[in-house]
């Protein structure tokens, strides 16, 4: 039993690791070298959010701190700064997952919502402070909304075809998040 | 096994926390050293990228292929009438080509006649599009060529007609080049034909700004916009687009290079021109000072000849 779940838990965590590398690579393609007006959602930050939520076993505070950084740097952001407001903000939440287990998804929504919210703001007040040269403000806020409106898809994706659904009270004794 | 973890569940929640703190640290830490000493993070950061993405090419082509196939496929819907617009702006460009034939003999024999020395012509390396800057923020490509085909820091980059970007972050196979549009990219141009100096500034939309502008009254747009090659970062006479006035009366620049389809780029290398920095030696009866002369020096070794004359 033990074995088999710890081969689970890797292959979890590689498929956490596989899912952005998919949405790395989709977001480098050279399609739109052309500015635009508008932001898409972040799917990474949703999946993390969403399985930190849920399993956080499959999302180990390394592993996050791994993808957001090299994030960082590939997409020409200020490096370490939001992959440590992402690591503080799923941490967060994960503290907070005990209480959201028995309450809906609309709670759970909020929650997620105040902590973007939170992590945009500090993200864009750290850099302000420091005078960094930063993005025009309505694309960030775009951005924020889109990850949100995405939130509920990417909840939806990861339980019915991933797999990644909230312990029951029953199952927590056996499946023990990992350090 | 599970049951030990059970048990020890305090113990390692402690050490979670840890992690994250040590973590934390790291990651703040980078940023801090990247705020106080960029160059260096940005070095480490083009080694990455020139590590990572490369190993993502052999999808790429193919996807940002089969993606632009089937952009393509909604332009064949209304072939016949392309076909027809193309007819006509071919035989236009024909009458372009003769005046243009005529105008490059016409300038070659008044060069002659002046005996002008002109700048050698630039050459340029030409490199594939692998990959944008992947956010909504930045505008920047990653180009397949760096410092392995002898590629330096803010050297421009064009297409065909026109100027693009600057080169900025070079790895070892690859290069990013920052395009006009991105808000950290200010180019001096000349506005042609009145010669008036402005800068092209990026923010972001498909037509950065054009600012300071000494006499605003007297370009207009359809005006052309060249590099002026202030600031010694680029050549001049780089083709930049044209000059237009938006709804709310600000002056931008429509440009040249086709930024809808970023392909192939031409890195142009620019050795830097020679710079000519003191003032040049005294001229006296008896030739030039041989020494680059300090103003002292220069007070004194002036003087001298003149008491051995009288």
């Amino acid at each position: 039993m033990a074995e088999r779940s710890q081969t689970y838990l890797w292959a979890m965590r590689a498929l956490f690791v596989g899912i952005c590398t998919l949405f790395v690579f989709l977001r480098l393609l050279p399609l739109d070298t052309l500015p635009r007006g508008w932001a898409g959602p972040d799917f990474i930050l949703a999946f993390t959010l969403a399985w930190g939520l849920r399993r956080p076993e499959f999302v180990p505070p390394l592993l996050v701190a791994a993808v957001f950084l090299l994030c960082d740097l590939l997409f020409h952001r200020p490096p370490g700064l939001w992959a440590a407001l992402v690591l503080i903000g799923s941490q967060t939440l994960r503290a907070r997952a005990p209480d959201l287990r028995d309450l809906t998804f609309p709670v759970e929504w909020v929650s997620v919502a105040t902590t973007l919210a939170a992590m945009t703001i500090g993200y864009r007040l750290i850099l302000g402070v420091l005078m960094v040269d930063q993005a025009p403000l309505g694309l960030s806020l775009m951005q924020m909304l889109m990850t949100l409106i995405a939130y509920p898809l990417v909840v939806l994706v990861s339980q019915s075809l991933l797999g990644v659904r909230k312990v029951a009270p029953g199952e927590l004794d056996a499946m023990r998040p990992g350090s | 096994m599970a049951k030990d973890r059970n048990q020890d569940g305090d113990y390692s929640g402690q050490l979670r926390r840890l992690l994250v703190g040590v973590l934390l640290l790291c990651l703040l830490g980078l940023f801090l050293i990247w705020r106080i000493d960029s160059p260096r993070i940005e070095r480490f950061r083009a080694q990455v990228i020139d590590r990572v993405v490369p190993s993502f090419d052999w999808a790429m082509a193919p996807v940002t292929g089969a993606v632009n196939i089937i952009h393509d496929f909604q332009s064949y819907q209304r072939i016949y009438q392309q076909n027809q617009e193309l007819r006509r702006e071919l035989q236009q460009m024909k009458a372009w080509k003769e005046a243009a034939l005529q105008l490059e003999q016409e300038n070659a024999r008044l060069l002659d006649l002046n005996n002008v020395q002109l700048d050698p012509r630039l050459t340029f390396v030409t490199g594939v599009v692998l990959a944008d800057s992947g956010s909504p923020f930045r505008q920047s490509v990653l180009i397949n060529v760096g410092a392995r085909d002898g590629i330096v820091d803010g050297w421009a980059a064009m297409d065909g007609l026109g100027l693009v970007g600057r080169i900025s972050g070079v790895g070892d196979n690859t290069a990013r080049v920052i395009l006009l549009t991105d808000t950290s990219s200010h180019i001096p141009v000349t506005i042609e034909p009145s010669g008036q100096q402005a800068l092209v500034s990026g923010d972001n939309t498909p037509s950065p700004t054009v600012s300071f502008i000494e006499a605003p009254d007297r370009v207009r747009p359809g005006d052309r916009l060249i590099t002026s090659g202030d600031g010694g970062v680029f050549p001049a006479g780089l083709h930049v687009g044209q000059l237009a006035k938006d709804p709310g009366g600000r002056l931008r620049v429509r440009l040249s290079a086709d930024y809808e389809r970023l392909e192939f780029l031409r890195v142009l290398r620019n050795w830097r021109d020679e710079r000519i920095a003191d003032p040049g030696g005294l001229v006296t009866p008896f030739g030039p000072i041989p020494n680059p002369v300090t103003p002292e020096a220069a007070a004194t070794g002036g003087i001298t000849p003149e008491p051995a004359d009288g």
